[in-house]
């Protein structure tokens, strides 16, 4: 006798950092059969994401339909305002509603499990578990009352990617692992009550690509372990199929593409190199610990520059009406950055804050305004970068503030790519166009009937 | 009575009934205002003289003062001092800073939760008094004043009952720990006031020095003073009566951000 199969209005995978053409190339190889039966009946296309490109800012993003220009979330790291602290991004710091926030808010419900980045969770018209930055099951969950439920079934919150560094073998079993108590724990809550929006992230995809993508991809006998770790996946994602009806309208959607790493490149380090970033001498114990009385710029993942801006950074020295000429200056010794060994240069275009965050539309210049509202105006903008760079293929921009060396390899495999994101629709209607993550918030909210109000992206689409 | 009466009349009824129940027991000392200021209440509760041990967790990252308060109040109170160290995690360290190879959660968890493991299991022992407040931290909140521990030393907070008319569950199952907080229901403002009250012996970095005082203590690395001016107990607490920041905002990095750094490094985020 079957299970009786449920319905949500709207069910989303979350595939984390799963390229498109990686998703074609399981496609084909038979590793995805899932992901096959669901690109036959819908359409699965590739996709942009956000600048930064970093799962932090574009799956907020994808919960708010707006750039990050809007939600306020530009890495997973930020300055703390009052200091040179480093915090850890968090739900405190969106400006916006999240997905099942706005849902709860039409009176419908939510589900949301593992999305990044929703912790701590925030209270909806249903349950919230949060991401892989919730410290414990208790702080994961809303309310708080279902940690028991998942302490009972074993689930976790995340993987330990670093098994990586000390067992391949190690890492592949605890992704298996950790993939199939999440879904096991999706699957009860899916059968528990009638939903709406039903939202599973799988994160571990991400970790496969972040320490064994470059393996993979060059073949041998380590990559038929990977493929295989990939089919494990694919059948958590059937069982999550074969417990809905047949005609669920659902999106798979990934956040952003993965491609290997052929050198990591410390941005940081090249800033001191230039001398933007002075270091104070003593040991250097975060990616600011530099002396901000001789720093006019400095680094943070992915590749943001900032500028330290005298009355925005608290020790400040770049005078205002410097700003654009220390911008120019630096986008100029960014683009010098060469790798000598391979001949090659490694920053592809630097952007200007008001090319990628400005909340009008997708990617557009920012209409004119004078440059004091821009630094000052908002303080959603005072903690954007003023300037992010581009890598070109193979180069990981990381801060590097202490390295010795400019270039490393190190156990990490894969990067992020912006364009090579995946989205796959069934049962509903597809982008017409070029997709871009924005568009997913108002697709779902048009098919749930609920007015999506001022997103970047766009809901018209065909199927 | 009046409301440091009340205050301290309930914690002495919690730490007698702690007693009662448990002879196994100790009061873990950390030497801060609170920890102290429990030390304080145990001795009256026993009239001067404890019938158990006091716990020090020596993670050798404490301030020299701290150190040397802890050894000048042993020897004036006569206690049963038990210094408690991970010395196998200390071997080769390097003095004066977090543990080198990890985050300061390792560091945490190696010098201060696998000390104190070690500590129970050495001395036997099934309960701890320790000086928590509920207005700390939003975890703390949730806490009872008898909460047991498995020997993992997790907490089960949906495994609670309520703890109505004095009504305490102050036995714990085999293979677990009771903890004991007789200060739960007390503020940080209370705590100064009844220092004040009872002229309770304070480690001296409380108070401010060219314009710099801590607020809470613990490890000298992971600790940073705040701006103040309040140089004496009446300064303190006039401070902390209009004071709108919390009381750990000098601990550089609490132990969640920590856990969420040491993730995001591991990822290569960092």
């Amino acid at each position: 006798m079957g299970a009786v199969r449920q319905k949500p209005g709207v069910l989303v995978i979350g595939l984390d950092g799963l390229p498109f053409t990686l998703a074609r190339q399981l496609i084909a190889g038979g590793y995805a059969p899932a992901l096959a039966r669901l690109a036959a009946e819908g359409r699965l296309q590739q996709m942009d994401s956000v600048v930064p490109t970093v799962s932090a800012v574009a799956w907020t993003s994808f919960l708010t339909g707006v750039q990050p220009g809007k939600h306020g979330l530009y890495g997973f790291v930020f300055r703390n305002p009052a200091g040179y602290d480093i915090e850890v991004c968090s739900t405190r710091v969106i400006r916006r509603k999240l997905l099942p926030e706005l849902v709860s808010d039409a009176g419908r419900t939510a589900f949301s499990m593992n999305v990044p980045v929703t912790s701590p969770p925030r209270p909806v018209n249903g349950i919230m578990i949060g991401c892989f930055l919730s410290p414990d099951l208790e702080k994961a969950a809303w309310p708080a009352e279902e940690a028991a439920y998942l302490r009972s079934v074993g689930y976790r919150i995340d993987t330990d990617a670093a098994l990586a560094r000390r067992s391949t073998a190690g890492m592949l079993e605890d992704v298996r692992r950790t993939t199939e108590r999440r879904v096991t724990a999706a699957l009860h809550y899916l059968a528990a009550r009638p939903w709406d929006y039903f939202h599973v992230h799988i994160m571990e995809t991400d970790r496969l690509n972040h320490f064994l993508l470059g393996r993979a991809l060059a073949g041998g006998g380590f990559a038929a372990d990977f493929f295989d770790c990939c089919r494990y996946i694919d059948g958590q994602v059937a069982r999550l199929l074969d417990a809905v009806a047949e005609d669920t309208p659902l999106l798979v959607v990934s956040d952003h593409g993965f491609e290997p790493i052929r050198q990591e490149a410390q941005l940081g380090r090249w800033l001191v190199e230039r001398g933007w970033t002075v270091l104070g001498g003593g040991p250097v114990r975060s990616p600011l610990d530099f002396d901000p009385s001789r720093t006019r710029a400095y680094a943070l993942i992915p590749g943001r520059i900032y500028v330290n801006l005298r009355g925005r950074e608290p020790g400040g020295i770049v005078a205002p009406e410097e700003y654009e000429a220390v911008r120019e200056a630096v986008t100029r010794d960014l683009l010098d950055l060469r790798d000598a060994a391979a001949g090659a240069p490694v920053i592809r275009r630097v952007l200007r804050r008001e090319e990628f965050l400005w909340p009008a539309g997708r990617l557009g210049p920012c209409p004119d305004m004078p440059l004091r509202d821009r630094l000052f105006g908002d303080p959603v903008y005072a903690l954007a970068p003023d300037l992010v760079a581009e890598p070109c293929p193979g180069y990981d921009l990381k801060m590097g503030l202490a390295k010795q060396a400019l270039f490393e390899k190190t156990e990490l495999e894969g990067m992020h790519t912006r364009d090579d994101a995946m989205l796959l629709v069934r049962g509903m209607a597809a982008p017409a166009g070029r997709a871009s993550i924005l568009d997913c918030a108002p697709m779902i909210l048009g098919r749930l009937g609920i007015a999506a109000a001022d997103m970047d992206g766009g809901a018209e689409g065909a199927a | 009575m009046d409301r440091l009466d009340e205050l301290e009349s309930k914690s002495i009824y919690i730490i007698r009934e702690a007693y009662a129940q448990c002879r196994k027991l100790a009061l873990l000392w950390s030497i801060g205002k609170d920890s102290s200021t429990l030390l304080w209440l145990a001795r009256k509760a026993f009239l001067g003289q404890l019938p158990f041990p006091v716990l020090h967790i020596d993670t050798g990252r404490k301030f020299r003062a701290m150190i040397e308060f802890r050894d000048a109040r042993a020897r004036e109170f006569g206690l049963r001092l038990i210094v408690a160290r991970n010395d196998e995690a200390l071997a080769g360290a390097e003095p004066g800073k977090p543990l080198a190879g990890g985050g300061k959660l390792d560091c945490c968890t190696a010098l201060k939760t696998q000390a104190l493991q070690q500590a129970i299991a050495r001395h036997g022992l099934k309960a701890l008094l320790l000086g928590i407040r509920r207005d700390e931290h939003g975890i703390r909140a949730k806490e009872r004043y008898f909460s047991p521990r498995d020997e993992n030393f997790q907490w089960n907070y949906k495994n609670q009952p309520p703890e109505l008319w004095d009504q305490y569950r102050s036995r714990s199952e085999e293979g677990s720990h009771m903890r004991i907080h007789p200060l739960l229901h007390w503020s940080e403002l209370d705590i100064w006031r009844y220092v004040r009250r009872e002229n309770i012996p304070t480690v001296p970095l409380y108070f401010a020095r060219n314009g710099k005082r801590y607020r809470s203590i613990g490890c000298e690395c992971c600790c940073a003073p705040i701006d103040s001016a309040a140089d004496t107990l009446d300064a303190v607490i006039r401070e902390l009566e209009t004071t709108t920041t919390s009381e750990r905002a000098g601990r550089a990095q609490d132990k969640e951000n920590a856990y969420t750094m040491q993730k995001l490094r591991a990822l290569g985020y960092m």
